[in-house]
């Protein structure tokens, strides 16, 4: 009894503990970049000043003024979108054939798959940055694409493989002994079966694409700009611009978190951890 | 006799039943890891080649010499180590300690397992605007700091990178918490059990059991976040001093600001050669785990 008692206290004392260290280094930054979103550029938010003197939504109405972050917040979601359905069809036959058949070079394509992961991105985004560059592609959108994807693919192909391993060869064949068609047998069984594996795999990979910078940067900018990229158009010019970046910053994370939070209620506990845990 | 023609027949139909399976094999493969040759295998390929390529062609070594000549490279290369290393030491010492603190229950354990996460979708850019903001000066520490009579260091755009590698920290905590919380909690929990029984305290159940046993994972988890920050182009850009540039840096500004690609190349088969080296110190540290593991086992 008492024994119980003490660990109720202990799990108060780590909530405590846990949640305090949550504030410190996840809610004080977004709030003191929400304050930055909600100055006043008339009277300023000088230091020694902890919070503004003055509030306004001066900030995010010369943001929304401005067309073009309307149309990068489109841009972004119409190659997020691309992006996923693109990984999602590549990566599944490759998953099938992981899955269910063994075959000799078998871990040496796992290998492969796996190596986008390992070579930092820095240097195929470089790469295919002047490869794209003789081809026509930079700041072009299907090249924005077409480097995204190379990073959305191998977690993609992990996370479905892991999927269809769970789906017994027996299930298609009994379909198939049934009279069921190849093609029948896939839509019927396969595809339905793996549906929480595309799930899993299109939401992380359409948050990869939407938070993506690097490879977005060397491919398209400054022809395309996602809304990453015309981020860093105001942090990383001459001037920084702080209340602007703040206002980006959250039409950036809005979506982004909107969609990480549908993906932890959907996704069974741990996909990530699974895919990731064993290299 | 028709045994004979039986055997062969059935022979050959075998042989064509594989040569069917492996064209049927290939075929499936070729959209995904087909897509990867192309994209990455070949950018890659030309990567590592165009390193020991002369202007005119010919194979050479100049391009490395140069680049191990120029004190601008070396303390590039150093830096980017320096960036990838910090960053993963701190962030391991975190992540170890939340994820062995969230093994246990306490009130409000989901919706911290929720919120904790936050960094993994966060972008690199947001990150280092995140420490702009908090850390540099006249950022809100330096505000809270300055009427206490505390004069803080510099922290942003200092020679020592604090600010890229608090960044690359605090973006790199949660994806290793989760991977080193999934091998903690797939520990046998009678295990701990009777170590606390047997009157181990709870540091030594961490260090003796609880580590040793989820080491496979915490190594994938010290891989990764090495890697992802050893390449890492904005929060060094963002929040890295002037002087020294890691090589993610100098690999954009030689290329697509001078077209100097050639030493762009040596650069960037060193950084993939440098992550190379990682994994596979990382496969003979799982090699020898699981070897022990497996002669322990056939000796018992």
């Amino acid at each position: 009894m008492s024994d119980t008692r003490r660990q109720k206290r202990e799990g108060r004392w780590l909530a405590v503990g846990l949640y305090g260290y949550l504030a410190l280094v996840m809610f004080v930054p977004l709030v003191v970049i929400a304050l930055w979103a909600f100055y006043d550029p008339a009277v300023g938010w000088y230091p020694p000043d902890i919070v503004p003197t003055s509030y306004s939504v001066e900030p995010w109405r010369e943001v929304l003024a401005d067309r073009g972050i309307i149309g990068s917040l489109v841009l972004s979601l119409i190659i997020s979108t691309t992006v996923t359905f693109l990984t999602g069809a590549l990566a599944f036959p490759t998953a099938w054939a992981l899955a269910h058949f063994p075959f000799r070079i078998k871990r040496a394509v796992e290998v492969f798959v796996l190596a986008p992961m390992i070579v930092p991105g820095i240097v195929v985004a470089v790469s295919l940055g002047e490869i794209f560059f003789r081809l026509g592609l930079t700041q072009t959108v299907l090249g924005v694409i077409l480097v995204q994807t190379v990073g959305t693919l191998p977690l993609m192909i992990r996370i479905l493989t892991a999927t269809l391993e769970g789906i017994p060869g027996e299930l298609m064949l009994a379909a198939r002994t049934l009279g069921a068609s190849p093609r029948r047998a896939l839509m019927r069984i396969a595809l339905p079966m793996a549906w929480p594996g595309f799930l899993a795999g299109g939401l992380l990979s359409f948050i990869s694409s939407f938070e993506d910078f690097e490879k977005t940067f060397m491919v398209g900018a400054p022809g395309v700009q996602p809304l990453s990229v015309r981020l860093w158009s105001y942090l990383g010019g001459e001037i920084l611009i702080f209340p602007t970046a703040a206002v980006v910053t959250f039409i950036l994370l809005a979506p982004t978190l909107i969609i990480f939070f549908i993906a932890e209620r959907l996704m069974k506990e741990n996909v990530l951890a699974a895919g990731m845990g064993k290299l | 006799m028709t045994a004979i023609t039986e055997d062969h027949t059935r022979r050959a139909m075998a042989k064509r039943d594989q040569w069917a399976r492996n064209r049927t094999i290939l075929l499936l493969l070729l959209p995904g890891a087909g897509y990867l040759l192309f994209f990455f295998g070949l950018p890659l390929l030309r990567t590592v080649v165009g390193s020991f390529t002369s202007l005119d062609g010919a194979f050479t070594f100049d391009l490395w010499v140069e680049l191990f000549n120029e004190p601008v490279y070396i303390d590039g290369l150093f830096f980017s180590l320096w960036l990838a290393i910090a960053p993963t030491v701190v962030a391991l010492v975190i992540s170890v300690l939340l994820a062995a603190l969230l093994q246990a229950t306490f009130p409000g354990r989901r919706i911290f397992g929720a919120l904790y996460r936050i960094p993994l979708v966060v972008p690199g850019i947001v990150a280092a605007f995140l420490i702009m903001v908090m850390l540099d000066r006249g950022g809100m520490l330096s505000r809270i700091a300055e009427p206490l009579g505390i004069d803080l260091p510099r922290m942003v755009r200092d020679e020592w990178g604090i600010g890229a590698i608090l960044a690359s920290t605090w973006k790199n905590i949660p994806f290793m918490t989760l991977i080193i919380g999934g091998a903690m909690s797939a520990i046998n929990r009678d295990v701990l059990h009777a170590a606390r029984t047997l009157g181990a305290g709870r540091l030594t159940v961490l260090v003796r059991i609880q580590l040793p046993l989820a080491l496979p994972g915490i190594s994938a988890a010290v891989l990764l976040t090495f890697i992802s920050s050893l390449g890492s182009y904005a929060i060094p850009n963002l929040l890295g001093p002037a002087y020294p540039l890691p090589l993610s840096v100098h690999m954009y500004e030689q290329g697509f600001r001078r077209g100097n690609w050639p030493i762009v190349y040596a650069m960037g088969t060193l950084l993939s050669v440098a992550a190379i080296f990682v994994l596979l110190a990382y496969y003979s540290l799982i090699g020898r785990l699981t070897g022990s593991h497996a002669r322990r086992g056939s000796r018992s």
